[in-house]
Protein backbone atom coordinates (compact mmCIF):
# COMPACT_ATOMS: atom_id res chain seq x y z
CA UNK A 1 0.00 0.00 0.00
CA UNK A 2 2.84 2.36 0.92
CA UNK A 3 4.63 1.71 -2.34
CA UNK A 4 1.33 2.28 -4.14
CA UNK A 5 0.88 5.60 -2.34
CA UNK A 6 4.39 6.88 -3.00
CA UNK A 7 4.31 5.52 -6.55
CA UNK A 8 1.03 7.19 -7.47
CA UNK A 9 1.39 10.34 -5.38
CA UNK A 10 3.03 12.22 -8.29
CA UNK A 11 0.10 11.35 -10.56
CA UNK A 12 -2.56 12.44 -8.04
CA UNK A 13 -0.63 15.59 -7.21
CA UNK A 14 -0.11 16.39 -10.88
CA UNK A 15 -3.85 16.02 -11.46
CA UNK A 16 -4.72 18.37 -8.59
CA UNK A 17 -2.06 20.97 -9.37
CA UNK A 18 -2.75 20.76 -13.11
CA UNK A 19 -6.43 21.51 -12.50
CA UNK A 20 -6.00 24.33 -9.93
CA UNK A 21 -3.04 25.76 -11.87
CA UNK A 22 -4.93 25.80 -15.17
CA UNK A 23 -7.95 27.44 -13.54
CA UNK A 24 -5.79 30.11 -11.88
CA UNK A 25 -3.75 30.79 -15.01
CA UNK A 26 -6.40 30.73 -17.72
CA UNK A 27 -9.76 31.46 -16.06
CA UNK A 28 -11.19 34.95 -16.36
CA UNK A 29 -12.52 34.39 -12.86
CA UNK A 30 -9.03 34.95 -11.50
CA UNK A 31 -9.20 38.66 -12.20
CA UNK A 32 -12.84 38.91 -11.11
CA UNK A 33 -12.28 36.96 -7.91
CA UNK A 34 -8.92 38.45 -6.99
CA UNK A 35 -10.28 41.46 -5.05
CA UNK A 36 -12.12 39.09 -2.70
CA UNK A 37 -9.10 36.95 -1.83
CA UNK A 38 -7.08 37.28 1.34
CA UNK A 39 -4.11 37.82 -0.97
CA UNK A 40 -5.56 41.13 -2.17
CA UNK A 41 -5.77 42.25 1.45
CA UNK A 42 -2.19 41.20 2.05
CA UNK A 43 -0.82 42.97 -1.03
CA UNK A 44 -3.39 45.79 -0.77
CA UNK A 45 -3.94 45.62 -4.52
CA UNK A 46 -6.30 43.50 -6.60
CA UNK A 47 -4.11 43.77 -9.71
CA UNK A 48 -1.05 42.50 -7.87
CA UNK A 49 -3.13 39.72 -6.28
CA UNK A 50 -4.37 38.65 -9.74
CA UNK A 51 -0.80 38.73 -11.05
CA UNK A 52 0.46 36.63 -8.13
CA UNK A 53 -2.44 34.17 -8.56
CA UNK A 54 -1.61 33.78 -12.25
CA UNK A 55 2.07 33.31 -11.39
CA UNK A 56 1.23 30.64 -8.80
CA UNK A 57 -1.03 28.98 -11.39
CA UNK A 58 1.85 28.87 -13.89
CA UNK A 59 4.12 27.44 -11.18
CA UNK A 60 1.55 24.77 -10.34
CA UNK A 61 1.29 23.78 -14.01
CA UNK A 62 5.07 23.59 -14.25
CA UNK A 63 5.27 21.38 -11.15
CA UNK A 64 2.43 19.20 -12.48
CA UNK A 65 4.30 18.74 -15.77
CA UNK A 66 7.50 17.91 -13.87
CA UNK A 67 5.70 15.36 -11.69
CA UNK A 68 4.24 13.67 -14.74
CA UNK A 69 7.42 13.70 -16.86
CA UNK A 70 10.20 13.05 -14.35
CA UNK A 71 8.60 11.33 -11.34
CA UNK A 72 11.91 9.85 -10.20
CA UNK A 73 13.47 13.27 -9.86
CA UNK A 74 12.86 14.61 -6.30
CA UNK A 75 12.81 18.24 -7.46
CA UNK A 76 9.13 18.56 -8.57
CA UNK A 77 8.01 16.69 -5.46
CA UNK A 78 10.04 18.96 -3.21
CA UNK A 79 8.66 22.01 -5.03
CA UNK A 80 5.09 20.72 -4.53
CA UNK A 81 5.76 20.14 -0.82
CA UNK A 82 7.11 23.67 -0.58
CA UNK A 83 4.01 24.96 -2.38
CA UNK A 84 1.78 23.01 0.05
CA UNK A 85 3.63 24.49 3.02
CA UNK A 86 3.28 27.93 1.43
CA UNK A 87 -0.48 27.40 0.96
CA UNK A 88 -0.83 26.36 4.61
CA UNK A 89 1.03 29.45 5.74
CA UNK A 90 -1.03 31.68 3.45
CA UNK A 91 -4.32 30.12 4.61
CA UNK A 92 -3.34 30.51 8.26
CA UNK A 93 -2.36 34.13 7.66
CA UNK A 94 -5.47 34.79 5.57
CA UNK A 95 -7.71 33.23 8.19
CA UNK A 96 -6.21 35.42 10.89
CA UNK A 97 -6.10 38.55 8.73
CA UNK A 98 -9.38 38.35 6.85
CA UNK A 99 -11.53 35.37 7.85
CA UNK A 100 -14.31 36.51 5.52
CA UNK A 101 -12.21 36.57 2.38
CA UNK A 102 -12.04 33.80 -0.18
CA UNK A 103 -8.96 31.58 -0.31
CA UNK A 104 -8.45 31.86 -4.06
CA UNK A 105 -7.40 28.22 -3.93
CA UNK A 106 -8.80 27.48 -7.36
CA UNK A 107 -9.57 31.12 -8.06
CA UNK A 108 -12.93 30.64 -9.75
CA UNK A 109 -15.24 30.38 -6.78
CA UNK A 110 -16.12 32.33 -3.69
CA UNK A 111 -14.92 29.65 -1.36
CA UNK A 112 -14.24 30.89 2.13
CA UNK A 113 -11.21 29.65 4.04
CA UNK A 114 -12.47 26.59 5.90
CA UNK A 115 -10.89 23.44 7.29
CA UNK A 116 -11.31 21.87 3.86
CA UNK A 117 -8.93 24.40 2.30
CA UNK A 118 -6.39 23.60 5.02
CA UNK A 119 -6.85 19.85 4.50
CA UNK A 120 -6.33 20.20 0.75
CA UNK A 121 -3.13 22.22 1.26
CA UNK A 122 -1.96 19.56 3.73
CA UNK A 123 -2.62 16.89 1.07
CA UNK A 124 -0.42 18.85 -1.35
CA UNK A 125 2.35 19.05 1.27
CA UNK A 126 2.21 15.35 2.22
CA UNK A 127 1.94 14.02 -1.31
CA UNK A 128 4.72 16.40 -2.36
CA UNK A 129 6.96 14.79 0.26
CA UNK A 130 5.80 11.33 -0.90
CA UNK A 131 6.56 12.23 -4.51
CA UNK A 132 9.98 13.54 -3.55
CA UNK A 133 10.98 10.29 -1.84
CA UNK A 134 9.40 8.04 -4.51
CA UNK A 135 11.92 5.94 -6.43
CA UNK A 136 10.01 4.37 -9.31
CA UNK A 137 7.89 6.05 -11.92
CA UNK A 138 4.11 6.18 -11.69
CA UNK A 139 3.64 4.37 -15.00
CA UNK A 140 5.58 1.36 -13.74
CA UNK A 141 3.33 1.28 -10.64
CA UNK A 142 0.20 1.50 -12.79
CA UNK A 143 1.34 -1.22 -15.19
CA UNK A 144 2.53 -3.39 -12.28
CA UNK A 145 -0.67 -3.23 -10.23
CA UNK A 146 -3.44 -1.89 -12.50
CA UNK A 147 -6.44 -2.83 -10.30
CA UNK A 148 -4.91 -1.49 -7.09
CA UNK A 149 -3.77 1.67 -8.88
CA UNK A 150 -7.22 2.30 -10.30
CA UNK A 151 -8.80 1.86 -6.87
CA UNK A 152 -6.24 4.17 -5.27
CA UNK A 153 -6.70 6.86 -7.92
CA UNK A 154 -10.47 6.69 -7.60
CA UNK A 155 -10.25 7.01 -3.80
CA UNK A 156 -7.80 9.90 -4.12
CA UNK A 157 -10.12 11.66 -6.58
CA UNK A 158 -13.08 11.25 -4.20
CA UNK A 159 -11.06 12.67 -1.30
CA UNK A 160 -9.86 15.65 -3.33
CA UNK A 161 -13.35 16.39 -4.66
CA UNK A 162 -14.75 16.21 -1.13
CA UNK A 163 -12.07 18.64 0.02
CA UNK A 164 -12.81 21.14 -2.76
CA UNK A 165 -15.55 23.48 -1.57
CA UNK A 166 -15.89 24.97 -5.06
CA UNK A 167 -17.05 21.63 -6.44
CA UNK A 168 -19.92 21.31 -3.90
CA UNK A 169 -22.57 22.46 -6.30
CA UNK A 170 -21.65 19.66 -8.70
CA UNK A 171 -22.05 16.83 -6.20
CA UNK A 172 -23.12 17.90 -2.69
CA UNK A 173 -26.27 19.81 -3.63
CA UNK A 174 -27.47 17.18 -6.16
CA UNK A 175 -26.81 14.52 -3.51
CA UNK A 176 -28.89 16.43 -0.96
CA UNK A 177 -31.64 16.98 -3.54
CA UNK A 178 -31.68 13.27 -4.31
CA UNK A 179 -31.94 12.51 -0.59
CA UNK A 180 -35.00 14.77 -0.32
CA UNK A 181 -36.55 13.02 -3.32
CA UNK A 182 -35.95 9.57 -1.87
CA UNK A 183 -36.79 10.21 1.78
CA UNK A 184 -39.36 12.97 1.29
CA UNK A 185 -39.21 16.62 2.27
CA UNK A 186 -38.25 16.82 5.97
CA UNK A 187 -40.47 19.86 6.48
CA UNK A 188 -43.54 18.31 4.90
CA UNK A 189 -46.54 18.41 7.21
CA UNK A 190 -44.76 20.32 9.96
CA UNK A 191 -46.81 23.47 9.40
CA UNK A 192 -49.98 24.27 11.30
CA UNK A 193 -52.23 23.19 8.44
CA UNK A 194 -54.55 25.86 7.11
CA UNK A 195 -54.12 28.16 10.08
CA UNK A 196 -53.11 31.65 9.04
CA UNK A 197 -49.94 32.67 10.91
CA UNK A 198 -50.03 35.90 12.92
CA UNK A 199 -47.33 37.31 10.64
CA UNK A 200 -49.71 36.85 7.70
CA UNK A 201 -52.43 38.77 9.56
CA UNK A 202 -49.96 41.58 10.26
CA UNK A 203 -49.00 41.56 6.60
CA UNK A 204 -52.65 41.76 5.58
CA UNK A 205 -53.19 44.60 8.06
CA UNK A 206 -50.24 46.55 6.70
CA UNK A 207 -51.69 46.28 3.22
CA UNK A 208 -55.10 47.52 4.30
CA UNK A 209 -56.78 50.88 4.09
CA UNK A 210 -57.33 50.70 7.86
CA UNK A 211 -53.58 50.68 8.42
CA UNK A 212 -53.18 53.63 6.13
CA UNK A 213 -55.84 55.51 8.08
CA UNK A 214 -54.31 54.64 11.46
CA UNK A 215 -50.66 55.05 10.52
CA UNK A 216 -50.40 58.73 11.59
CA UNK A 217 -51.19 57.51 15.11
CA UNK A 218 -49.40 54.15 15.29
CA UNK A 219 -45.86 54.40 16.65
CA UNK A 220 -44.86 50.92 17.81
CA UNK A 221 -44.57 47.61 16.03
CA UNK A 222 -46.83 44.74 17.09
CA UNK A 223 -47.15 44.75 20.88
CA UNK A 224 -49.44 41.80 21.47
CA UNK A 225 -51.90 39.59 19.65
CA UNK A 226 -54.61 37.10 20.56
CA UNK A 227 -57.69 35.48 19.14
CA UNK A 228 -61.27 35.71 20.27
CA UNK A 229 -64.45 34.48 18.55
CA UNK A 230 -62.72 34.04 15.21
CA UNK A 231 -61.21 37.52 15.35
CA UNK A 232 -57.51 38.09 15.51
CA UNK A 233 -56.76 41.11 17.64
CA UNK A 234 -53.53 43.00 16.99
CA UNK A 235 -52.41 45.58 19.54
CA UNK A 236 -50.12 48.52 18.81
CA UNK A 237 -49.32 51.66 20.74
CA UNK A 238 -49.32 55.16 19.38
CA UNK A 239 -49.70 58.85 19.97
CA UNK A 240 -52.87 60.73 19.10
CA UNK A 241 -52.06 64.35 18.36
CA UNK A 242 -54.47 67.25 18.09
CA UNK A 243 -54.03 71.01 18.23
CA UNK A 244 -54.52 70.84 22.02
CA UNK A 245 -51.90 68.22 22.73
CA UNK A 246 -50.79 64.64 22.35
CA UNK A 247 -52.14 61.57 24.13
CA UNK A 248 -50.64 58.10 24.31
CA UNK A 249 -53.13 55.63 22.90
CA UNK A 250 -53.55 51.92 22.35
CA UNK A 251 -54.42 51.06 18.77
CA UNK A 252 -56.42 47.84 18.43
CA UNK A 253 -57.19 46.16 15.15
CA UNK A 254 -59.52 43.21 14.69
CA UNK A 255 -59.26 41.03 11.59
CA UNK A 256 -60.78 37.78 10.46
CA UNK A 257 -58.35 35.20 11.84
CA UNK A 258 -58.66 33.08 8.71
CA UNK A 259 -57.90 35.68 6.06
CA UNK A 260 -54.53 36.58 4.63
CA UNK A 261 -53.24 38.55 1.66
CA UNK A 262 -54.18 35.61 -0.58
CA UNK A 263 -57.83 35.68 0.51
CA UNK A 264 -59.96 37.10 -2.31
CA UNK A 265 -61.81 40.34 -1.68
CA UNK A 266 -60.88 43.41 0.27
CA UNK A 267 -59.68 42.98 3.84
CA UNK A 268 -62.18 43.98 6.51
CA UNK A 269 -60.50 45.55 9.50
CA UNK A 270 -62.03 47.03 12.62
CA UNK A 271 -59.93 49.62 14.37
CA UNK A 272 -60.14 51.65 17.55
CA UNK A 273 -57.94 54.21 19.31
CA UNK A 274 -58.16 54.02 23.10
CA UNK A 275 -56.67 56.48 25.55
CA UNK A 276 -53.81 54.59 27.22
CA UNK A 277 -54.80 55.73 30.72
CA UNK A 278 -58.57 55.95 30.75
CA UNK A 279 -59.39 53.40 28.04
CA UNK A 280 -61.82 55.86 26.48
CA UNK A 281 -62.12 55.75 22.69
CA UNK A 282 -60.51 58.77 21.05
CA UNK A 283 -59.85 60.05 17.57
CA UNK A 284 -62.84 58.42 15.93
CA UNK A 285 -62.93 61.31 13.44
CA UNK A 286 -59.54 60.20 12.04
CA UNK A 287 -61.02 56.87 11.13
CA UNK A 288 -64.36 58.08 9.85
CA UNK A 289 -62.74 60.29 7.21
CA UNK A 290 -61.43 57.28 5.30
CA UNK A 291 -63.16 57.23 1.92
CA UNK A 292 -65.06 54.01 1.46
CA UNK A 293 -63.72 53.56 -2.03
CA UNK A 294 -62.75 50.36 -3.69
CA UNK A 295 -59.04 49.85 -4.16
CA UNK A 296 -58.02 49.73 -7.79
CA UNK A 297 -56.70 46.33 -8.79
CA UNK A 298 -52.91 46.36 -8.90
CA UNK A 299 -50.95 44.58 -11.58
CA UNK A 300 -48.47 42.37 -9.81
CA UNK B 1 -49.46 40.88 42.72
CA UNK B 2 -49.34 37.13 42.05
CA UNK B 3 -48.91 35.83 38.54
CA UNK B 4 -52.43 34.44 38.68
CA UNK B 5 -53.81 37.85 39.47
CA UNK B 6 -51.67 39.27 36.68
CA UNK B 7 -53.03 36.66 34.30
CA UNK B 8 -56.57 37.53 35.26
CA UNK B 9 -55.84 41.22 34.85
CA UNK B 10 -54.23 40.51 31.47
CA UNK B 11 -57.24 38.49 30.38
CA UNK B 12 -59.59 41.22 31.54
CA UNK B 13 -57.56 43.79 29.66
CA UNK B 14 -57.56 41.66 26.52
CA UNK B 15 -61.32 41.21 26.72
CA UNK B 16 -61.76 44.93 27.18
CA UNK B 17 -59.49 45.66 24.19
CA UNK B 18 -61.28 43.05 22.06
CA UNK B 19 -64.63 44.67 22.79
CA UNK B 20 -63.19 48.08 22.01
CA UNK B 21 -61.69 46.87 18.74
CA UNK B 22 -64.89 45.20 17.59
CA UNK B 23 -66.95 48.30 18.37
CA UNK B 24 -64.51 50.50 16.49
CA UNK B 25 -64.67 51.79 12.94
CA UNK B 26 -64.83 49.20 10.20
CA UNK B 27 -62.56 49.98 7.28
CA UNK B 28 -62.66 47.88 4.15
CA UNK B 29 -60.02 48.00 1.47
CA UNK B 30 -56.49 47.21 0.53
CA UNK B 31 -53.59 49.52 -0.19
CA UNK B 32 -50.04 48.88 -1.27
CA UNK B 33 -48.48 51.44 1.07
CA UNK B 34 -47.25 48.98 3.69
CA UNK B 35 -46.10 50.06 7.08
CA UNK B 36 -43.70 50.06 9.96
CA UNK B 37 -42.88 46.49 10.76
CA UNK B 38 -39.70 44.52 11.10
CA UNK B 39 -38.76 45.30 7.50
CA UNK B 40 -38.66 48.99 8.37
CA UNK B 41 -35.48 48.28 10.32
CA UNK B 42 -33.78 47.72 6.96
CA UNK B 43 -35.49 50.36 4.87
CA UNK B 44 -32.82 51.97 2.74
CA UNK B 45 -34.78 55.16 2.22
CA UNK B 46 -36.62 57.17 4.82
CA UNK B 47 -40.21 56.09 5.04
CA UNK B 48 -43.03 58.36 4.01
CA UNK B 49 -44.83 57.24 7.12
CA UNK B 50 -45.41 60.32 9.30
CA UNK B 51 -44.59 58.33 12.45
CA UNK B 52 -41.12 57.60 11.15
CA UNK B 53 -40.32 61.09 9.93
CA UNK B 54 -40.23 62.36 13.52
CA UNK B 55 -38.24 59.43 14.79
CA UNK B 56 -34.62 58.71 15.18
CA UNK B 57 -32.96 55.40 14.78
CA UNK B 58 -30.45 53.53 16.93
CA UNK B 59 -28.44 50.47 16.01
CA UNK B 60 -25.75 48.53 17.86
CA UNK B 61 -24.97 46.03 20.61
CA UNK B 62 -26.45 46.27 24.08
CA UNK B 63 -23.62 46.76 26.56
CA UNK B 64 -25.68 47.31 29.68
CA UNK B 65 -29.20 47.43 31.06
CA UNK B 66 -29.95 49.89 33.86
CA UNK B 67 -33.54 49.68 34.95
CA UNK B 68 -35.52 50.49 31.82
CA UNK B 69 -32.58 52.05 29.97
CA UNK B 70 -30.53 50.09 27.45
CA UNK B 71 -26.95 51.20 26.87
CA UNK B 72 -26.19 50.69 23.18
CA UNK B 73 -22.75 50.76 21.55
CA UNK B 74 -23.27 51.61 17.88
CA UNK B 75 -21.39 49.92 15.07
CA UNK B 76 -19.61 53.17 14.21
CA UNK B 77 -18.26 53.93 17.66
CA UNK B 78 -21.28 55.98 18.70
CA UNK B 79 -23.19 55.44 21.91
CA UNK B 80 -26.88 55.75 22.71
CA UNK B 81 -29.19 55.29 25.68
CA UNK B 82 -32.53 53.78 24.81
CA UNK B 83 -35.40 54.31 27.23
CA UNK B 84 -37.96 51.50 27.22
CA UNK B 85 -41.53 52.46 28.07
CA UNK B 86 -44.61 50.34 28.57
CA UNK B 87 -45.72 51.40 25.09
CA UNK B 88 -42.51 50.12 23.47
CA UNK B 89 -42.93 47.09 21.28
CA UNK B 90 -40.18 44.48 21.56
CA UNK B 91 -39.43 41.98 18.81
CA UNK B 92 -37.13 39.09 19.52
CA UNK B 93 -38.09 36.28 17.16
CA UNK B 94 -41.68 37.24 18.00
CA UNK B 95 -43.52 40.06 19.76
CA UNK B 96 -42.34 39.79 23.35
CA UNK B 97 -41.58 41.93 26.40
CA UNK B 98 -38.52 43.90 27.49
CA UNK B 99 -37.62 41.07 29.90
CA UNK B 100 -36.40 39.03 26.91
CA UNK B 101 -33.63 41.53 26.10
CA UNK B 102 -30.15 40.47 27.21
CA UNK B 103 -26.77 42.14 27.40
CA UNK B 104 -24.80 41.31 24.24
CA UNK B 105 -27.86 41.30 22.01
CA UNK B 106 -27.87 43.33 18.82
CA UNK B 107 -30.53 46.00 18.59
CA UNK B 108 -32.38 48.22 16.18
CA UNK B 109 -34.63 50.78 17.81
CA UNK B 110 -36.87 53.54 16.55
CA UNK B 111 -37.90 56.26 18.92
CA UNK B 112 -38.14 59.90 19.81
CA UNK B 113 -35.15 61.88 21.15
CA UNK B 114 -35.77 63.17 24.67
CA UNK B 115 -34.34 66.36 26.21
CA UNK B 116 -32.12 64.31 28.55
CA UNK B 117 -30.33 62.71 25.59
CA UNK B 118 -32.04 59.34 25.79
CA UNK B 119 -34.22 57.97 23.04
CA UNK B 120 -37.71 56.95 24.12
CA UNK B 121 -38.19 53.82 22.06
CA UNK B 122 -41.39 53.23 20.11
CA UNK B 123 -40.21 49.92 18.74
CA UNK B 124 -37.21 47.73 19.39
CA UNK B 125 -36.04 44.82 17.24
CA UNK B 126 -33.54 42.57 18.98
CA UNK B 127 -30.96 40.56 17.01
CA UNK B 128 -32.92 41.05 13.80
CA UNK B 129 -31.13 40.09 10.60
CA UNK B 130 -32.17 40.24 6.98
CA UNK B 131 -30.04 37.98 4.82
CA UNK B 132 -29.85 37.30 1.11
CA UNK B 133 -29.09 33.59 1.07
CA UNK B 134 -29.11 30.44 -0.96
CA UNK B 135 -30.64 27.26 0.47
CA UNK B 136 -27.92 24.60 0.57
CA UNK B 137 -29.54 21.98 2.74
CA UNK B 138 -32.85 21.19 4.40
CA UNK B 139 -33.26 19.18 7.58
CA UNK B 140 -36.10 18.58 10.04
CA UNK B 141 -35.26 21.47 12.34
CA UNK B 142 -32.78 23.56 10.43
CA UNK B 143 -31.85 24.97 7.06
CA UNK B 144 -28.32 25.24 5.77
CA UNK B 145 -27.92 28.60 4.12
CA UNK B 146 -25.10 30.24 2.22
CA UNK B 147 -24.86 34.00 2.71
CA UNK B 148 -22.06 35.28 0.48
CA UNK B 149 -18.90 33.82 1.96
CA UNK B 150 -20.65 32.57 5.08
CA UNK B 151 -22.37 29.33 5.84
CA UNK B 152 -25.32 30.04 8.12
CA UNK B 153 -27.44 27.57 10.04
CA UNK B 154 -31.08 28.65 10.06
CA UNK B 155 -33.13 27.15 12.90
CA UNK B 156 -36.67 26.20 11.93
CA UNK B 157 -39.02 27.00 14.80
CA UNK B 158 -42.41 25.31 14.89
CA UNK B 159 -45.30 27.81 14.82
CA UNK B 160 -42.87 30.69 14.21
CA UNK B 161 -41.06 30.05 10.95
CA UNK B 162 -43.15 31.15 7.99
CA UNK B 163 -42.51 31.08 4.29
CA UNK B 164 -43.65 33.18 1.38
CA UNK B 165 -43.59 31.66 -2.08
CA UNK B 166 -43.42 33.91 -5.13
CA UNK B 167 -44.82 36.92 -3.31
CA UNK B 168 -47.83 35.13 -1.89
CA UNK B 169 -49.04 35.50 1.69
CA UNK B 170 -47.03 34.02 4.55
CA UNK B 171 -47.75 30.41 5.38
CA UNK B 172 -46.44 27.94 7.93
CA UNK B 173 -46.06 25.34 5.18
CA UNK B 174 -42.30 25.02 4.57
CA UNK B 175 -42.46 21.94 2.36
CA UNK B 176 -42.06 23.90 -0.87
CA UNK B 177 -38.55 25.07 -0.04
CA UNK B 178 -36.00 23.60 -2.44
CA UNK B 179 -32.25 23.19 -2.29
CA UNK B 180 -30.49 25.71 -4.51
CA UNK B 181 -33.22 28.38 -4.25
CA UNK B 182 -32.33 31.98 -3.51
CA UNK B 183 -34.04 32.95 -0.29
CA UNK B 184 -34.45 36.19 1.61
CA UNK B 185 -34.35 35.35 5.31
CA UNK B 186 -35.68 37.59 8.03
CA UNK B 187 -34.73 36.20 11.38
CA UNK B 188 -33.11 36.59 14.74
CA UNK B 189 -29.42 36.04 15.22
CA UNK B 190 -28.45 33.85 18.18
CA UNK B 191 -25.30 35.35 19.70
CA UNK B 192 -24.47 32.10 21.54
CA UNK B 193 -23.86 29.92 18.46
CA UNK B 194 -24.06 32.42 15.59
CA UNK B 195 -27.02 30.64 14.05
CA UNK B 196 -30.19 32.38 12.91
CA UNK B 197 -33.74 31.64 14.00
CA UNK B 198 -35.66 31.85 10.75
CA UNK B 199 -38.84 33.88 11.13
CA UNK B 200 -39.68 34.50 7.50
CA UNK B 201 -38.15 32.98 4.43
CA UNK B 202 -39.15 34.34 1.03
CA UNK B 203 -38.35 32.42 -2.12
CA UNK B 204 -39.21 33.12 -5.72
CA UNK B 205 -39.59 36.80 -4.87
Amino acid sequence: MLSLTTGLAPLVLAGLLGWTGAVKLFSRGTVLGAPKTALARMLSSSERAALVLRGVGAGELLIAAGLLAVPANPLPGAAAALLGAGFLGYLGYGRALAPESSCGCSANEDTPITWRAFARAAVVLVSGVAAAVAHGSWWSTVSGRPAGSLGFLAAAAVVLIALSADLDRWWLLPLRRARLRVFGHPLFGTGAGDRVPVAASVELLENSLAWQAASPVVRSALLDHWEEDGWRILLFSGVYETAEGAWPVSVVFALDATSSRDTPGDPVVRVSFLDADSGEPVGAELLSTVPSRKALPLAS
Amino acid sequence: MTSRQEDRRGLGRRRFLTTAALSGATIIGATALGGIDADAAFAAEPSLDPAIAKSSFVEGRITGITGSILEVAGSYGDHARVQMTNATSVWKVRATSAAAIEIGDGLYARGVPMPDGTIAADAVWVNIVNLDTQIRGIAKNRLHLAHGQHEVVGNVLPATTNASYAGRALTSDLSQLRIGQSAQVLGAWRPSDNSVDVVRISVGH
